[in-house]
């Protein structure tokens, strides 16, 4: 839990990082991790997964798509979260206990309500199950949240970092528009 | 040639050092710079237009793979922190320089503005700075390139400032905004902290120093990283002591003047380290002041929504990062504190998205949500002046080596009650700006940081108070200098970076003059 648990902090405290000493203010190890490899990402999904098992990566895949869904543009698993998200947990054996927890979890609160798993129940019902954790887990890093707070917003923030560093979120959903040659730059010629 | 005894060595090559060497090097003087890193080609060598989606991590690596450098705590590369720097370019004023003498607090420079002032003068001719002339009087107008337009959203800040009479000017930068002789004028990709690969940003590798290779007095030496300065029996250093960052060959230079310039803490450590039985406490330490005094710029940070461009469409705004600066309005204003505080803001590139995990909701309103704050989202940052007290200051972690089994610097430091006091009041301040501005807080800091490293080798003119005089020489050592924002006795609230090019200038005349004058 502890890596995670920094992670809000972290994130305040990069905001204050400027000038020489930060290369650029949010794309920081805190909030992407380190990476060594060089090996480009792939948008299909892969066949080689490093922690979940099948069921599992379904179960993740199904979150994340409830977390950020299709819209105009794909969604999450659309995007290759999941396995962004595979990727990460795997490299972390504080997030692997709560994401075990988190699906325990989330398969038991399934049967209660009378299905056979999360993935059988209609979507309305799986919505109202994560709904309730998603409050709590925006209400920010709290010393006592529950295991299954902490499963969601744990799998809330990858979602959301793996969804707007890939092509499809930064690109084709944001409309990122930097990184080009401009002969000058634009007057603001907005009414303001 | 271990035998040669240079003019000059230098220990750094980033403003400060690449400043002064490429001065020395065309008074005609024989340089001798150390630099501890490998040489980065900025043109070829850093992921300058990466995209995070290239790398599985989605994190954005300094180099490309393979080059070294810019990856550990002691050793960067040839240029030092201007590969990488944003570039703003501020001249302290004279309440900078003599802040005790305004109002009574901390400690006044050895030196004034009118002193200084011809060296930013030829700095800004050297290196090329834009910005606008606003003829205010807590921050000079300099020698100018035409500035940059505002943003749209930094007008709407503009705007709100203006509501509560603070203005909001043009930033100031060491980045061309028409082309020079050799440089080609910035194109606005907004990377310029990723390195920039043409140049329009200043770097001191290829503004000050390879330029100067051309005068044949200068000699750069890569990989080279100094632990140890050795004095004389007449208080000299006379041996500048290093070894290879890849082989650990060790090797020694010389010279008749020697020149720290590491960054703040590294120069700090070096001295620390260099311990004789003549300066047991450390080089050039007599007056017990060498670390102390340490007075980084302390930041506060917001993230914000700007309503009024929440649901707007995308635009290319990227820029050079910063295109506005808000200059301390405090110092003239009813306080009750010393000193005072500036903001940077809307500086952030928008490769990176790392604020939406932290916006409310799920589903097709969360995503929405993002989409629209997008076009809205700028960061605020505030940071401050403070005084010297005695629990800031930089000393040695003896107990925990670097990977060359070198003690690392560790920087110690607390604000006092009165750095409370601003630091609380510049919160506030950003907060009315904002509000004014119709900008929604996303978060904002909970802990006041550091940023700019500043002070532990103050000058000043008493040998007991200060480690070194009014040409950056040490009092203890004569021919033993420091140029980097260490020497500096007060931080002032602005960015240090222009300054320590302008000392570094003086200082290198000064050197030459007791060159030619065979004092040294």
């Amino acid at each position: 839990m502890a890596s995670y648990s920094s992670d809000r902090r972290s994130v305040l405290k990069i905001i204050g990082a400027i000038g020489a000493t930060c290369a650029y203010p949010f794309a920081g190890d805190e909030l992407y991790a380190q990476a060594t490899g060089a090996e480009a990402h792939q948008h299909t999904p892969q066949p080689h997964r490093r922690f979940f098992n099948d069921a599992d990566f379904q179960l993740i895949s199904r979150i994340a798509d409830l977390i950020i869904p299709e819209t105009g543009t794909p969604s999450a698993s659309g995007a290759g979260v999941p396995e962004y998200i595979d990727m990460m947990i795997a490299r972390n054996t504080d997030q692997q206990l709560v994401v075990a927890d988190g699906l325990r979890w989330l398969d038991a609160e399934a049967k209660r309500q009378g299905g056979s798993g999360f993935l059988d129940l209609p979507e309305q019902k799986q919505t109202a199950i994560l709904e309730p954790l998603c409050e709590l887990a925006d209400q920010g890093n709290t010393r006592r949240r529950a295991r299954n707070v902490q499963f969601f917003a744990l799998i809330k923030a990858l979602t959301a970092d793996g969804y707007y560093t890939s092509k499809i979120g930064l690109i084709d959903e944001l409309g990122y528009k930097g990184n080009t040659a401009l002969g000058s730059f634009p007057d603001c010629v907005h009414e303001h | 040639m271990p035998d040669q005894i240079y003019d000059v060595v230098v220990v750094g090559s980033g403003a400060g050092g690449g400043t002064l060497s490429a001065r020395l090097a065309n008074l005609g003087a024989n340089v001798l710079v150390l630099e501890g890193g490998p040489k980065v080609n900025t043109r070829t060598d850093f992921n300058t237009h990466a995209l995070p989606y290239e790398f599985p991590f989605r994190h954005i690596p300094t180099m490309k793979p393979g080059k070294p450098g810019y990856d550990g705590e002691r050793s960067r590369g040839i240029g030092g922190k201007t590969m990488l720097w944003n570039a703003v370019a501020l001249r302290f004023s004279q309440r900078d320089f003599k802040g005790r003498q305004h109002d009574g607090a901390g400690e006044d420079w050895p030196i004034d503005y009118a002193e200084l002032a011809p060296y930013y003068d030829r700095i800004e001719r050297e290196v090329g700075v834009c910005g606008n002339y606003d003829h205010l009087e807590d921050l000079p107008d300099g020698i100018f390139l035409p500035p940059v337009p505002l943003k749209c959203t930094d007008i709407a800040i503009q705007k709100g400032a203006a509501k509560l009479g603070i203005p909001v000017i043009h930033v100031r930068k060491a980045t061309l905004t028409r082309a020079a002789r050799t440089r080609p004028a910035c194109h606005f990709c907004g990377n310029c902290m990723s390195g920039c690969d043409v140049v329009a940003k200043y770097n001191s590798a290829d503004v000050h120093m390879f330029p100067a290779l051309k005068t044949n007095k200068l000699t750069l030496r890569q990989n080279s990283i100094v632990y140890d300065l050795a004095v004389s029996d007449q208080a000299r250093v006379n041996e500048v002591r290093y070894f290879d960052r890849e082989t650990r060959a060790e090797g020694v230079a010389r010279g008749r003047v020697v020149v720290v310039a590491c960054a703040c803490a590294q120069s700090v450590a070096l001295l620390l380290m260099s311990k004789s039985s003549r300066f047991p406490t450390g080089l050039g330490n007599s007056s017990g002041q060498l670390g102390k005094n340490f007075i980084p710029h302390i930041n506060a940070g917001f993230e914000v929504f700007m309503q009024d461009f929440i649901g707007k469409p995308s635009v290319n705004d990227e820029g050079f990062l910063d295109h506005a600066y808000i200059p301390s309005f405090m110092h003239a204003r009813k306080r009750d504190y010393p000193r005072s505080f500036g903001i940077q803001f809307n500086y952030q590139n928008h490769r990176a998205v790392g604020w939406a995990r932290s916006v409310k909701g799920m589903g097709k309103s969360y995503k929405e949500s993002i989409k629209a704050r997008y076009p809205a989202y700028l960061t605020f940052s505030p940071y401050q002046e403070m005084l010297p007290n005695a629990e800031s200051y930089i000393d040695l972690d003896t107990e925990n080596l670097d990977e060359y089994g070198l003690p690392r610097a560790r920087r110690h430091w607390q604000l006092s009650d009165s750095d409370w006091k601003l630091h609380n009041d510049m919160k506030r301040w950003c907060r009315a700006i904002l509000e004014s501005s119709n900008a929604q807080i996303h978060t904002e800091s909970s802990h006041p940081t550091t940023n700019h490293e500043i002070g532990g080798c103050r000058m000043g003119n008493d040998p007991k108070t200060s480690v070194l005089d009014a040409f950056c020489r040490s009092h203890d050592v004569p021919n033993l200098y420091v140029v980097d924002a260490s020497v500096f006795p007060s931080s002032s609230e602005k960015n240090p970076t222009l300054t320590i090019m302008a000392l570094a200038s003086r200082t290198a005349d000064h050197i030459a003059g007791r060159l030619q004058k065979r004092e040294v």
